[in-house]
C-alpha cells in the first residue's frame, strides 16, 4: 500500500501538480461565470454540463504525461510494479477529485434553494465529466501526444454544442433537457476508453 | 537564413498530425456553418413580405416596448442574462425577486401579470415555433406596449429598480438601453439596406464578413494546439539543448518558427475562403452586380490574421515560459470568455478577442462601425508582435541560464 501511495504522490509532486491547480482555479473562478441560487432541474444541469465538465478535460487527459518521455516509460516499465497499476492509481485520484468536484457543486447548489433530483443529477454530471475526460485520455495513449488528447476533448464538447443529435447516447447535455437514459451507455464508454488507454500505454513500444 | 529556417518549419508543421487535425476541424465547421441557402437571403426584398429583418432603433418608445418584452419573457422564464464581469452570467430569482420584478413590469405595462403572459403566449402561438425562422420571427414581432402615462424618465427609474433586484450587469441598465434595441425593419429600410449590400459591400463583402465571423469561433482556440505543438517539440525531441547551442540568435529561431505557424494555420483559412466564395460571386453576376473577388482575402487578412497571430503569440510565450500545455486552457478559456461576453452578435467589437457580425448584410450599421473594428484588429495586431518579441526574450533567457519560470517555482520539490 505504500509504494501505491509513493508512487501517487511523486506523479502529483512532480507532473500533476499544474493541473490541479489549474482545476482548482477553475472551479474558484464558477462564480464569475454561473450561478447557483434557485435553480430548477434543467438549470442545475445546465452548469453542471457546460462549466464543469471541463474539469475531466484537465484531470484526466495529462494522466500519460509523463510517460511521452520514452527513457521514463523504459525506467517505469524495468521496475517490479506493473505499468497498469501506476497508471489505475492516476486514474482512480482523478476519478476521486472529479467525484469531490460534482458532490461539492451539487451540494452548493441544494444549499442555495437549488430543486432537482440530486442523486441524479450526481451521477449524470460524474459521468459527463469523466467520459469527455476518459476521450482526452484514450486519444492521449493512442497518439503518445497530450496535445492531441486535449484537442479531441475539446472539440468534442465544442461539437455537442451544435450537433449533439448525431451522437446518440454519447451526446453530451442531455440532462439539460431532462434526459437521464444515456448514464448507463455513457459511464460503460468511459470506463472502455480508461480501460483501453491503459492497455495501450501498457503495451505500446 | 531565416528563409532556410522558414521553410524547414513548414515542413515540419506539414508532417504533424495536430495540423491536419485542425485544418480538417476548422473545414468541417465553415462548411457546417455556411450553406449555399444563405444566396436565398440576398434577393431584393418584395413589398409584402412577412418579415425584412432588423435594424436597430434608438427610439425612446421603441426602446421601451421591447426592453419591456425582454423583462416579461426573462421573468416567465425565470431565466436573467447578464455580464456583471463582462461575461455571461445567467441569474435566477426566488419567489420574494419574481414578485417584485412582476410589480415593477405592472406598474410600467399598466396590466396585470396575468394579462402580458396571456398576451405573450398568444402572440407566441402564431408563429412556428420549432422552426429557428418561426421562433427568431416571433422574437423579432414581440412587443410590449408601456402605460400610457409612462414617461421616459419614469422607465428608466424603473429598470434601475430591475437591475438591483436581477444584479449588475443586465441588458436593463441606462448604458445598455443607450445602445437601443432591434427592431423589425420596414420594406423602404429593407430596400435601401439591399441597395448598401449592392453598392459597398457587392454581395461578396456581406458574405465575407459571416465567413470571418464563424472563422473568428473556431480559429480562437485552434491554433493553440499549433502553437504548443511546436514549442513543445524541442523538448519531446529531447533537442533543446543541441538547438541552444547553434550560433543563431533566439530573434531568428522564435521568428521563422513564429511567422511558419502564423502562415500555415492562416494557409487553410485563406483557401477555405476562396473556395467558399465562389458561388456567392456567381450569384452577384446573376443579379447584376460586379462582385468583389478579393474580399475575401481583404476581410480575411484585416479580420482572421490578427487572431491567428495573437493566439499563437500567447501559446508561445506561455509554453516557452512554462514548458507545459498551460495556454491551452488559458486559450480555451480566453474565448469562451469572448465568445459568451457578447452582448449581441453584431458589432460592438470593443476589444473582443472574437469580432462577431452574425448576420448576412447590415451594411451601413457594419460600415459605422468598421473603425472600432480596425481599432480591435490593430490592437491585437501591435499585442501579438510585443508577445512573440517578449518570448525572443524568454527564449534568450532559457538559451542562456537555462529553466523556466515553472522549474524556478518547483525546483526545491523533492
Amino acid at each position: 500500500m505504500e509504494r501505491y501511495l509513493k508512487a501517487g504522490s511523486s506523479f502529483v509532486r512532480r507532473q500533476y501538480m499544474p493541473h490541479l491547480l489549474l482545476a482548482f482555479l477553475f472551479c474558484l473562478m464558477s462564480g464569475f461565470f454561473v450561478s447557483f441560487q434557485n435553480l430548477e432541474a434543467s438549470q442545475a444541469a445546465k452548469v453542471m454540463e457546460m462549466y464543469f465538465t471541463f474539469t475531466g478535460i484537465i484531470l484526466l487527459t495529462p494522466l500519460f504525461l509523463p510517460e511521452q518521455n520514452k527513457e521514463i516509460w523504459l525506467l517505469e516499465r524495468s521496475k517490479a510494479m506493473p505499468l497498469w497499476r501506476l497508471y489505475l492509481i492516476r486514474i482512480l485520484l482523478a476519478v476521486i477529485l472529479l467525484a469531490a468536484v460534482v458532490t461539492f457543486f451539487t451540494q452548493l447548489m441544494q444549499g442555495s434553494g437549488s430543486v432537482f433530483p440530486w442523486g441524479q443529477l450526481w451521477w449524470g454530471s460524474f459521468t459527463e465529466i469523466v467520459f469527455l475526460g476518459s476521450i482526452g485520455c484514450f486519444v492521449s495513449a493512442v497518439t503518445n501526444q497530450v496535445i492531441l488528447g486535449y484537442m479531441v476533448s475539446v472539440f468534442y464538447f465544442m461539437a455537442n454544442i451544435g450537433a449533439s443529435k448525431y451522437l446518440g447516447k454519447f451526446a453530451l447535455f442531455q440532462m439539460m433537457k431532462g434526459e437521464y437514459g444515456f448514464v448507463p451507455v455513457m459511464f460503460a464508454a468511459a470506463l472502455v476508453l480508461l480501460a483501453g488507454g491503459i492497455l495501450l500505454r501498457e503495451r505500446v513500444k | 537564413m531565416f528563409g532556410t529556417l522558414f521553410l524547414k518549419e513548414c515542413k515540419q508543421i506539414l508532417k504533424s498530425m495536430v495540423y491536419y487535425i485542425y485544418v480538417v476541424v476548422f473545414v468541417m465547421f465553415l462548411t457546417s456553418q455556411l450553406s449555399g441557402e444563405i444566396t436565398q437571403k440576398l434577393e431584393k426584398p418584395q413589398p409584402g413580405q412577412e418579415s425584412y429583418g432588423t435594424i436597430n432603433s434608438q427610439d425612446e418608445s421603441d426602446v421601451m416596448e421591447k426592453e419591456l418584452a425582454e423583462l416579461v419573457l426573462e421573468t416567465y422564464h425565470n431565466s436573467y442574462t447578464t455580464y456583471p464581469l463582462g461575461f455571461y452570467k445567467g441569474v435566477v430569482l426566488n419567489e420574494e425577486e419574481i414578485a417584485r420584478v412582476t410589480s415593477i413590469i405592472e406598474n410600467c405595462t399598466g396590466k396585470s401579470w396575468d394579462q402580458l403572459i396571456k398576451e405573450m403566449e398568444t402572440h407566441y402561438s402564431d408563429y412556428e415555433q420549432n422552426s429557428i425562422q418561426g421562433a427568431m420571427q416571433a422574437q423579432i414581432a414581440y412587443s410590449v406596449a408601456p402605460a400610457q402615462n409612462l414617461s421616459y424618465d419614469e422607465f428608466l427609474r424603473n429598470m434601475e429598480e430591475v437591475c438591483r433586484v436581477v444584479g449588475a450587469g443586465s441588458s436593463y441598465q441606462r448604458e445598455s438601453l443607450q445602445a437601443g434595441v432591434s427592431v423589425p425593419m420596414t420594406y423602404e429600410q429593407a430596400v435601401e439596406e439591399y441597395e448598401a449590400l449592392c453598392s459597398k459591400d457587392r454581395v461578396t463583402g456581406a458574405t465575407a464578413r459571416l465567413f470571418c465571423d464563424y472563422a473568428g469561433i473556431v480559429l480562437s482556440v485552434l491554433p493553440v494546439f499549433l502553437g504548443v505543438t511546436r514549442c513543445l517539440r524541442d523538448k519531446r525531441a529531447q533537442v533543446s539543448q543541441v538547438v541552444f547551442t547553434h550560433r543563431i540568435s533566439a530573434f531568428w529561431i522564435i521568428g521563422s518558427r513564429y511567422c511558419a505557424n502564423v502562415c500555415m494555420a492562416y494557409l487553410p483559412v485563406a483557401v477555405t475562403a476562396f473556395v467558399m466564395q465562389m458561388p456567392y460571386q456567381y450569384h452577384a453576376k446573376t443579379i447584376g452586380v460586379a462582385p468583389d473577388v478579393l474580399a475575401f482575402l481583404k476581410y480575411s487578412v484585416i479580420w482572421l490574421l490578427p487572431e491567428i497571430m495573437i493566439v499563437l503569440a500567447v501559446s508561445f510565450l506561455i509554453t516557452e515560459l512554462t514548458e507545459n500545455v498551460i495556454s491551452i486552457f488559458i486559450q480555451v478559456f480566453w474565448a469562451i470568455v469572448s465568445l459568451f461576453s457578447m452582448v449581441n452578435l453584431k458589432g460592438g467589437f470593443g476589444f473582443h478577442l472574437i469580432a462577431r457580425w452574425n448576420t448576412l448584410g447590415s451594411t451601413t450599421q457594419f460600415w459605422q462601425q468598421r473603425q472600432q473594428l480596425l481599432l480591435n484588429r490593430g490592437f491585437y495586431f501591435a499585442l501579438s508582435l510585443a508577445l512573440a518579441a517578449l518570448t525572443v526574450v524568454v527564449y534568450e533567457k532559457k538559451r542562456r541560464e537555462g529553466g523556466t519560470v515553472y522549474g524556478k517555482i518547483f525546483k526545491g520539490r523533492k
